[in-house]
């Protein structure tokens, strides 16, 4: 197991210094940097001012050098400095994270909540209405922009009850009700989607586990379905669930960016957006780094946890 | 744009994973019979191609067009779905942005099944320090999430439809890799691969006769799944002002300015674009998933 | 008597009838309280507003300086004769305009306690001509030509400055007006105003949280007694445009941002509020078509006219702005403005008359030049990837189709634009620009003189150079004026750079604030030191 552990962060160490590198090399890759932001807020350009520039914040060396400076400082945690707000990036980044993993979290239980229930639900009652309506709504959920969803949130609660979600970020601290009530419907409409994940594998997962053999054995010796149900066959089935919950948890980014952005709130995700608009590199670089690193620490706790659940799965050349 | 036209492409894929000699026909409706869901995902798909393809004569108004007398109308006979904040049609422009969403969904998900299949392909075949060399790579690619490098590489590119196809399409590229590959690994030690080897057919010529035609099944499978993914992430770029450019209506970009800022004074700016988008992706997954139980049924516990 | 007593009733009766409907002039302003003011994006630079060259910083910063000069924040117009003092007491020119002496006030601190001098004027304005000795230098300076003439500046007392100017100049007073003229602290570096804000204004900033908010807090020390009024200020980032205009509507934003509020939406929330109080008011920002004279085809003025024909103007403002702009040359008309050319004069100008007639008069141009409807001449159109350039752009392409050109759009990222223009990277491109102050100096050094950085159209024509340069050193007002008009007209007849509008701002707020008063250039006002609001 020690031997595996160790592999596979091995693996995972040299995937996040592959992905250093695409990121790093992509985003120079975009035309424009903060240079020409900086002219283009100030409305006029000049070559040696620009020259000047490029110089104070370390962009006139070539591309190698570059990376290897920042991997050196990434080294001793040091993030840089942010190229449009002159501070340092964590300075700047600290902040945000708490909010952007609360929604997250919050979008996971609502996840959970509604995507394991319906699942087991479907499959017990396959082909019935009411599993294709579950169905269907799942696959609604997974149809639908994340970020419509939200602007629909938004406009049926203005238009059926008059009311308008608070639009700027008020801290649990300042008005605990009003904190919940922000958060709670972005998490809804993140969660809807990960929902909509969740529930189609519960469903197949409990569906392939319940025609395996024990199932009907168990169901022979005359234990009751319930008992079925939940001893044996939700048990066995947990597996792929989990896997998919942790996979979805990293990959929940995607809809946290778009939902961030349409209710206002100033997390890591909307930050990001900004960032990149502003081609402010060290930020860019060193949140998409933390998401991989995430991503791949995720990945690697839910298969180690594949590991305990499943005392089946096997370690080693794998 | 991709040349698909609705009900024929589902008549001509299915006979081609499963060398039975019925009609197309009847086994179009056997499909339908046994997988009514499918059979209505199915029916979505091709009223969007075809909507994309005669985008032209369904259209009522130049979807471009500006008209100052008539912002923000609502729905009405002169305009089926209203006009926006500069007096376009918005129906117009929906059918037009069919053609965008398609032209960038299925653009996407060819070349990123096409590239990752290929890679998928040799690498499975090829195996060794390759293949483990090209799934570093793929990991690489697939463990930055999906938007995020979509989000930099179309800022890397810049906008214009080519460069949106290939933004998403990159970040799409592993999956069809992987499961290309995995398709691979499977049948590569079949007897008939065996014997094909011992005759001494060269490696390249057994990869793409015998192993390829049967990666198929799983290849459409990937194809719809993602076709629908490709669709949002445009439409999700698009809306983050990074997409396809003005003048060529997009559905996300429909939703991104105008809407969130006459929302209120004119809802169906944000719904009509919506449904649009949602009932595409829709389709493609509903027509996906029953292609897959049909298909593959290995796969659909994934 | 009987009159006296008939007047006195009569008086009383006025009082009494008319007290009610008095203005905000008669209440007594209530210290205290709160606001919450909109921001429509983070601050680019934070307080750097002389790196910068947006309202997006020099609005939100405001509160936090002082100028010389400023525009009296109680009126609505900006000119010479609105020009009050602010750390200048008194100032005056001498020799015929080419000296400008300053006499500043003894009393001012700057917030973080230490005292303010002519040392700091001297500073931040050695810096901003970058003067071969300046102490300091700025990594970007938008408004150097804005100095151009300014020979030297002296600090010979500890309270005394004094411009010394190279020729005749009366547009320095103005520009020193201007909100992106703020002093510097000579004692912090240029640097720091991006992260934080060393001022001597009514209010010092207590917390910037990035992407959220910039939190204001009271000066004590501010060298007007009484005030500012409000106790705190809170300019609040919405980046949303939907969500902006929700939040004012809900009263969770007290006060809207300058030029943000166009007709229909401030006809829509009056219509949600019926209470809420709209100004309107002139931005000078116009929408205007650059052509690069240097490259074909718009180096053949017949096409450069056609284009300036063929555009109806009106029907803009109609399409794009729903009415919310005025049409105007060069320099915003009255009353918005105090130069622009009357609409009389207008008309004499291409692109003004009947739009039948401009767009027959515009085909018969492009006919000349070898165009028509049916076999067009086929250009690439270039503008802001955002929305209002965009919307602006459509229409002129729907125009210009009409006279024989065939436009493609060709969208570029902001951060290329000015690239774009000062290289000539371009054909036609549909533009927006906004004026620090309405002024020609101002106006026609950055956007029309040879070798500006900012004439994207790159035309040079010896006849405007010696207008502008006459205009600039006239102190008549009476005959500035009229080089003015005669200026305005060479420039739209020789079509380098035809304006399209000035665009209108419908400013909004609550009516229990008093005293925020719009001015007919968004980059003046809101130094907030006399707003004030009920309870």
């Amino acid at each position: 197991m020690k031997t595996y552990l160790a592999q596979r962060l091995g693996i995972a160490a040299l995937t996040l210094f592959g992905m250093s590198i695409v990121i790093f090399v992509l985003l120079r890759l975009a035309p424009g940097d903060i240079v020409d932001i900086l002219f283009s807020t100030g409305g006029y350009v000049n070559p040696s001012e620009r020259a000047a520039i490029e110089k104070e914040l370390g962009l006139d060396k070539p591309i190698w050098r570059q990376y290897l400076d920042w991997l050196r400082n990434m080294a001793t945690g040091d993030l840089g400095k942010s190229y449009r707000y002159d501070l340092p990036a964590w300075e700047i980044i600290r902040p945000l994270f708490p909010i952007t993993l609360e929604l997250a979290t919050l979008a996971m239980i609502v996840a959970v909540v509604l995507g394991v229930p319906t699942g087991v639900i479907s499959a017990v009652r396959q082909d019935s209405m009411l599993d294709y309506v579950l169905r269907i709504l799942s696959l609604a959920g997974l149809s639908m922009p994340a970020f419509w969803l939200g602007m629909v949130i938004i406009l049926v609660l203005v238009a059926w009850i008059g009311w308008i979600p608070p639009m700027t970020y008020v801290p649990a601290t300042e008005n605990f009700r009003l904190h919940c009530i922000q958060f709670a419907l972005p998490a809804l409409a993140v969660g809807y989607r990960s929902s909509a994940l969740i529930m189609r594998i519960t469903r197949s997962a409990l569906l392939e586990v319940m025609r395996e053999d024990y199932i009907r054995t168990a169901r022979a010796k005359g234990q009751g379905e319930r008992t079925v149900i939940w001893s044996h066959a939700l048990k066995n089935a947990i597996l792929p669930v989990v896997t998919v919950i942790g996979i979805e948890f990293a990959f929940l980014i995607g809809g946290l960016i778009v939902t961030e952005t349409v209710f206002n709130l100033p997390g890591v995700a909307r930050f990001l957006v900004q960032a990149i608009a502003w081609r402010d590199y060290p930020i860019v670089q060193s949140l998409v780094m933390f998401t991989a690193a995430i991503v791949i620490l995720s990945n690697l706790a839910v298969d180690m946890l594949y590991g305990v659940l499943d005392p089946r799965v096997r370690y080693g050349s794998g | 744009m991709a040349a698909v036209s609705g009900a024929g492409s589902a008549a001509t894929v299915v006979p081609a994973a499963r060398p039975s000699r019925a009609g197309a026909g009847t086994t179009l409706l056997r499909f339908c019979r046994k997988k009514p869901l499918g059979a209505v995902g199915g029916f979505i798909m091709f009223l969007i191609i075809f909507t994309a393809v005669f985008a032209n004569v369904l259209q009522t108004q130049d979807p471009i067009a500006t008209n100052a007398a008539d912002t923000l109308a609502r729905p009405s006979a002169a305009h089926w779905l209203g006009t926006d904040h500069l007096g376009r049609d918005i129906y117009s422009r929906i059918v037009h942005g069919a053609r965008v969403s398609l032209l960038v969904g299925l653009g996407s998900t060819l070349v990123a099944s096409v590239l990752g299949g290929i890679i998928g392909l040799l690498s499975g075949y090829v195996g060794g320090k390759t293949d483990l060399v090209v799934q570093r790579i793929m990991d690489i690619l697939q463990g930055l999430p999906l938007l995020v490098l979509a989000l930099v590489m179309s800022a890397a590119l810049g906008p214009s439809i080519p460069n949106v196809i290939l933004a998403i399409s990159i970040p799409i590229m592993p999956r069809a890799a992987r499961v290309i590959r995995a398709s691979v690994l499977s049948i590569r030690e079949f007897q008939y691969v065996e014997a094909a080897r011992a005759l001494g057919l060269r490696h390249l010529r057994i990869a793409f006769r015998h192993i390829l035609p049967n990666t198929i099944g799983p290849f459409i499978v990937l194809g719809t799944a993602q076709l629908g993914s490709a669709i949002l992430v445009e439409a999700t770029l698009s809306f983050l002002g990074l997409g396809v450019p003005e003048p060529y209506p997009s559905w996300g970009r429909m939703l991104s300015v105008s809407a969130a800022e006459y929302a209120q004074k004119a809802p169906w700016l944000v719904l009509f674009p919506g449904i649009a988008i949602s009932l595409a992706v829709f389709g493609s997954n509903l027509l996906g998933d029953a292609l897959r139980d049909t298909l593959d049924p290995r796969l659909r516990g994934a | 008597m009987t009159s006296f007593r008939i007047a006195a009733v009569w008086a009383i009766l006025g009082a009494l009838l008319l007290g009610p409907a008095v203005p905000a002039v008669a209440q007594t302003p209530t210290p205290g309280g709160h606001l919450n003011i909109m921001l429509r994006e983070d601050l680019p630079q934070g307080f750097a507003v002389h790196e910068t060259s947006t309202i997006s910083t020099s609005f939100p910063s405001m509160p936090c300086f002082n100028n010389l000069v400023v525009f009296d924040q109680l009126k609505r117009t900006e000119s010479v004769d609105t020009l009050v003092g602010e750390l200048a007491e008194k100032w005056s020119w001498q020799d015929n305009y080419r000296n400008l002496v300053f006499f500043l006030r003894k009393d001012v601190k700057w917030h973080d306690g230490k005292p303010f001098t002519s040392r700091d004027v001297k500073f931040t304005f050695d810096m901003l001509r970058e003067a071969p000795d300046a102490p300091a230098k700025l990594r970007i300076n938008p408004r150097k030509d804005w100095y151009a003439n300014v020979e030297a500046v002296e600090a010979p007392e500890p309270y005394t400055v004094v411009f010394r100017l190279k020729r005749p100049q009366p547009s320095l007073l103005m520009m020193l007006a201007s909100g992106y003229t703020p002093i510097y602290a000579a004692h912090v570096p240029p640097a720091s105003y991006r992260t934080s804000c060393v001022g001597t204004g009514p209010f010092k900033v207590k917390e910037w949280r990035k992407g959220e908010f910039v939190d204001y807090v009271k000066n004590p020390d501010y060298f007007v007694k009484g005030r500012p009024y409000l106790d705190t200020l809170r300019y609040v980032v919405i980046e949303n445009r939907g969500t902006r205009m929700s939040a004012l509507q809900s009263g969770k934003l007290d006060v809207s941002f300058p030029g943000e509020m166009t007709k229909t939406i401030s006809e829509q929330i009056k219509k949600a509020v019926p209470q809420i109080v709209v100004t309107v008011v002139g931005q000078t920002v116009a929408d205007n078509i650059i052509m690069n004279v240097k490259k074909p085809p718009f180096d053949n003025l017949k096409i450069r006219l056609a284009v300036s024909h063929g555009i109806d103007r009106r029907a803009l403002i109609q399409a794009v702005h729903q009415g919310g702009a005025v049409v105007g040359a060069a320099l915003p008309p009255k009353p918005w403005g105090i130069w622009g050319v009357p609409e009389q004069g207008l008309l004499a100008l291409p692109g003004y008359g009947k739009p039948a007639d401009e767009k027959a008069k515009a085909r018969k141009l492009m006919a000349e030049a070898g165009y028509t409807v049916e076999k067009p001449l086929k250009v690439e159109i270039a503008t802001r990837a955002i929305a209002i350039y965009v919307d602006m752009a459509s229409f002129v392409i729907s125009e210009l189709k009409q006279i024989g050109i065939d436009a493609a759009l060709k969208q570029v990222e902001t951060a290329q634009w000015h690239a774009m223009g000062t290289r000539g990277d371009y054909q036609i491109g549909a533009n927006l620009t906004g004026l620090g102050i309405d002024d020609p100096d101002a106006n026609f050094y950055e956007n029309y003189a040879c070798g500006s950085p900012r004439n994207y159209s790159h035309h040079c024509s010896e006849q405007i150079m010696k207008l502008i340069d006459q205009q600039s050193q006239e102190v008549n007002l009476q005959k500035r004026l009229e080089l003015v008009l005669a200026l305005q007209k060479r420039v739209e007849e020789e079509a380098p750079r035809p304006i399209l509008d000035w665009k209108l701002d419908y400013f909004t707020h609550w009516p229990y604030v008093h005293n925020m008063i719009p001015q007919n250039n968004i980059y003046n006002y809101g130094r907030m030191q006399d707003v004030w609001r009920d309870k």
